[in-house]
């Protein structure tokens, strides 16, 4: 249909009718985006339903904007039995709650009044009359004004703002309650829980604000200490004893995930994160019902960070970079090196202030090697003094040494090179060079896994041998 | 005099604020403490209108395909009588004084007089028109409803002749509400572009039907508008509208008194005045109405508790004899 090419139908169609069976809360953000019916409306100048008369041929719009609305269980084709089960539970349920309602259908009038009869019925009041009573009750008091008159300067309560998450009224959106006892109270109302329905999706701060309001008004002898980051939910048994095994809630959490009947709200909070004053405040902002999709906790943007620097190094890899490490020498000596790495070839500098005199039997020589060559780079050990060894093997052809005449290669065509370095670089060479590997596929690597499969089979079937 | 303030005295004896939206709620509010006394359930369907029976005993919701009435002075959260039998959105919803009928207006272009003594019809009418019905007034003598259309149309329908009369005061732009002034000399209408049309009475009395004589026109709003409402004094007009804001006309010579707006509290729903005329209670998108002053244009108090757009209010106060 034509139809819904109008925006501005559209939006109006989504406002009018969706809203209220919508509770993913999609119909609320194109409601909140009230800056793009500004944006549309300013492009045609205010008129509401544009196009709404080109479409002379449906005679759906002057029925309106708001189409019937569907219930929210009978949306998709495809429902899981469970669904059923609840919608069936769902109906009983209204039916019973029916059954307290009076229900009146409309009907129309039996018999059509005469027009006596109407005037009668529908006798008009002489509004002469009224006005001069009226003038006669008019600068009088109004309740209100007397009632304000007597709470002048109201202080806001500071958890209002936590009101929005009540769940008590809410119908067909999942809530939680609590008995949440209240150890911060004089007896006897610390003895008693008081019921605490929330909406799942809000969080445990949410839940620690809405007790607090909830306390403001029915205990205002209790004085709150602060805002809510001053107190902590705890797991508690029926009787009100705290189970103090566990820390207090994560005020980050949702409270969807916690299946306790009952809490308990303490004093000072053991769980709140040191974190600035912004986090918290933007934790505030995102009550549930505004914009579940936008609040991202400060652990999992760090998640999401690392990954993406994960993504980085794997990307840098083939670009030159250079390490400075030791070369481990059979005779427990060592080497300063460069260890240069690339997506082409990985070099061994010496660093060359080294004394050539000195040790000359252990001088290492500038070598490199042809990245295809590289078969494995592996971390061995960590040693107490936070130095790490790491092997780099690799595949020497076995024509130079003329007493290697197997044409295949074996385990003595591979030869290693041990480092030491700090554990951060050791690292940072291994994940380097195992990006490199992994993007490569020379035959020698592929001949070095198969090998070392062997060998970790034999080993294994040796063990697993009689004994 | 004895101020009641207390919940377990009578609802007649105490300032009623409802609120309703979208969060598919009605919440009661103590007006003077900002506290939310109680929550009742409109499954299903957000809250179109609210209006509070003459003897102040229950409270009417329309919503989508029926108007739910429920108890003010019981706390029960679910509706006492359930008004239906109709199809699309209910738009508005009030009472004869006296209390004998109901009249509501929706979107199955049609305006209806429900009768609500048990067991008589007598009073059962409706009032069928060409496009989506958005607002509904009763004149203050009783025995004519103005109903306002989509299409721009405002019928006067006299109920004692069923003789109607229609008129558009602007082409091509959406009625979005009709308020008459109590002592029945004015009428103002507001439409989806902002503007606000006013209109003098003449008759209305027993006899002959009320004739409009168009008076003023203000360019209220730069956007939609929403709704519009006339002080118990008469002195007073406040407009709502999509442009976040609430303004309030005097009605001497129809000039900008004060506008109500708050940074974040997006469109303006629906407003009432308090029986002095002194103050006015807004229903906003940002789901907190709020009680304003108008002489100095503040916020007296904020009624926070809806988890979504607050579309529609009611608000009944009193004047305490001195």
């Amino acid at each position: 249909m034509a139809f819904y090419d109008n925006k501005h139908w559209l939006l109006s169609h989504i406002r009018n009718s969706f809203v209220s069976s919508d509770d993913t809360g999609m119909c609320e953000m194109v409601m909140q985006g009230e800056n793009l019916s500004r944006k549309l409306v300013s492009s045609t100048k205010y008129d509401c339903y544009p196009g709404e008369d080109d479409s002379d041929e449906d005679d759906m719009d002057a029925m309106g904007q708001s189409f019937d609305i569907q219930s929210d269980l009978d949306f998709g084709a495809h429902r899981a039995r469970s669904n059923t089960a609840a919608r069936l539970e769902k109906m009983d349920r209204e039916r019973k709650r029916a059954a307290k309602t009076k229900h009146i259908k409309w009907e129309t009038a039996p018999v059509t009044l005469s027009r006596n009869e109407l005037a009668e019925v529908f006798q008009g009041k002489d509004l002469k009359q009224v006005s001069s009573r009226d003038a006669k009750s008019q600068g009088g008091k109004s309740l209100l004004a007397q009632q304000l008159e007597q709470c002048p300067d109201l202080p806001q309560n500071p958890f209002q703002t936590y009101a929005k998450c009540d769940g008590s009224a809410h119908v067909g959106v999942k809530v939680r309650r609590y008995g949440i006892f209240l150890p911060i109270l004089a007896p006897p109302d610390c003895n008693y829980p008081m019921t605490v329905i929330i909406l799942s999706a809000a969080k445990v701060e949410d839940l620690i604000g809405l007790t607090l309001y909830k306390c403001s008004i029915h205990h205002p002898q209790y004085k709150i200490k602060g805002g809510v980051e001053n107190y902590g939910m705890h797991i508690a048994e029926d009787d009100g004893e705290i189970d103090w095994d566990f820390p207090s809630l994560d005020p980050r959490e949702t409270v969807g995930k916690f299946g306790f009947k009952f809490l308990a709200m303490v004093e000072g909070n053991n769980t709140w994160p040191s974190r600035s004053q912004d986090v918290t405040k933007d934790d505030v902002d995102s009550c549930p019902g505004h914009d579940p999709s936008g609040t991202r906790s400060k652990a999992q943007l760090q998640a999401a960070e690392m990954r993406m620097k994960g993504h980085m190094t794997a990307m840098e890899a083939p670009l030159y970079q250079s390490y400075q490490v030791f070369v481990l020498h059979p005779l427990r000596a060592k080497t300063e090196v460069h260890l240069g790495i690339s997506g082409e070839k990985v070099e061994i500098d010496p660093i060359t202030q080294q004394k050539v005199s000195a040790k000359f039997w252990v001088r290492q020589r500038a070598v490199s090697y042809d990245t295809d060559c590289i078969v494995a780079c592996d971390l061995l050990e960590t040693k107490s003094n936070s130095r790490t060894v790491f092997r780099l093997v690799y595949y020497r052809s076995p024509s130079p040494s003329p007493e290697q005449s197997s044409a295949t290669p074996h385990s003595q065509s591979f030869k290693h090179h041990d480092f030491e370095a700090p554990e951060q670089v050791a690292r940072a060479v291994v994940q380097q060079m195992n990006h490199i590997l992994e993007l490569r596929t020379s035959s020698h690597r592929r001949e070095y896994l198969a090998m070392r499969e062997r060998k970790s089979h034999r080993r294994k079937s040796f063990h697993l041998g009689p004994r | 005099m004895t101020i009641t303030m207390t919940s377990d005295t009578s609802p007649s004896e105490q300032v009623i604020l409802a609120t309703g939206g979208y969060d598919h709620t009605i919440k009661l509010w103590q007006a003077h403490t900002g506290i939310c006394q109680r929550t009742a359930q409109h499954t299903e369907s957000q809250v179109n209108a609210l209006d509070i029976t003459p003897d102040k005993q229950h409270i009417a919701a329309a919503g989508y395909t029926r108007i739910r009435m429920y108890d003010l002075a019981s706390n029960n959260p679910s509706p006492v009588v359930n008004y239906e039998g109709l199809s699309k959105n209910v738009t508005s919803v009030g009472f004869q004084e006296e209390g004998k009928w109901m009249y509501t207006g929706g979107e199955d272009l049609s305006a209806r007089i429900w009768d609500l003594r048990s067991r008589t019809l007598q009073c059962q009418r409706i009032f069928q028109v060409s496009a989506p019905v958005n607002c509904v007034c009763l004149h203050p003598n009783q025995s004519e409803l103005v109903v306002g259309d989509q299409s721009g149309v405002i019928h006067l329908w006299d109920l004692k002749t069923d003789h109607n009369e229609q008129l558009i005061p602007e082409a091509d732009a959406s009625i979005q509400s009709i308020a008459m002034d109590p002592l029945g000399n004015l009428m103002a209408a507001v439409n989806n572009k902002g503007r606000c049309f006013i209109w003098s009475l003449s008759g209305g009395g027993s006899q002959e039907p009320t004739k409009l004589n168009p008076c003023h026109k203000i360019e209220a709003h730069p956007k939609f508008a929403l709704k519009c409402a006339f002080s118990p004094d008469s002195s007073l007009l406040v407009t709502t509208s999509a442009d976040q804001s609430a303004r309030v006309w005097r009605t001497s010579d129809f000039t900008l008194q004060t506008e109500l707006k708050q940074e974040g509290q997006r469109w303006v729903w629906d407003a009432a005045f308090s029986a002095d005329s002194q103050y006015i209670v807004t229903a906003s998108s940002d789901g907190i109405a709020r009680l304003w002053n108008i002489e100095k244009g503040t916020v007296e108090r904020e009624y926070s508790g809806h988890s979504k757009a607050i579309t529609s209010l009611a608000f009944r106060d009193q004047i305490v004899n001195p």
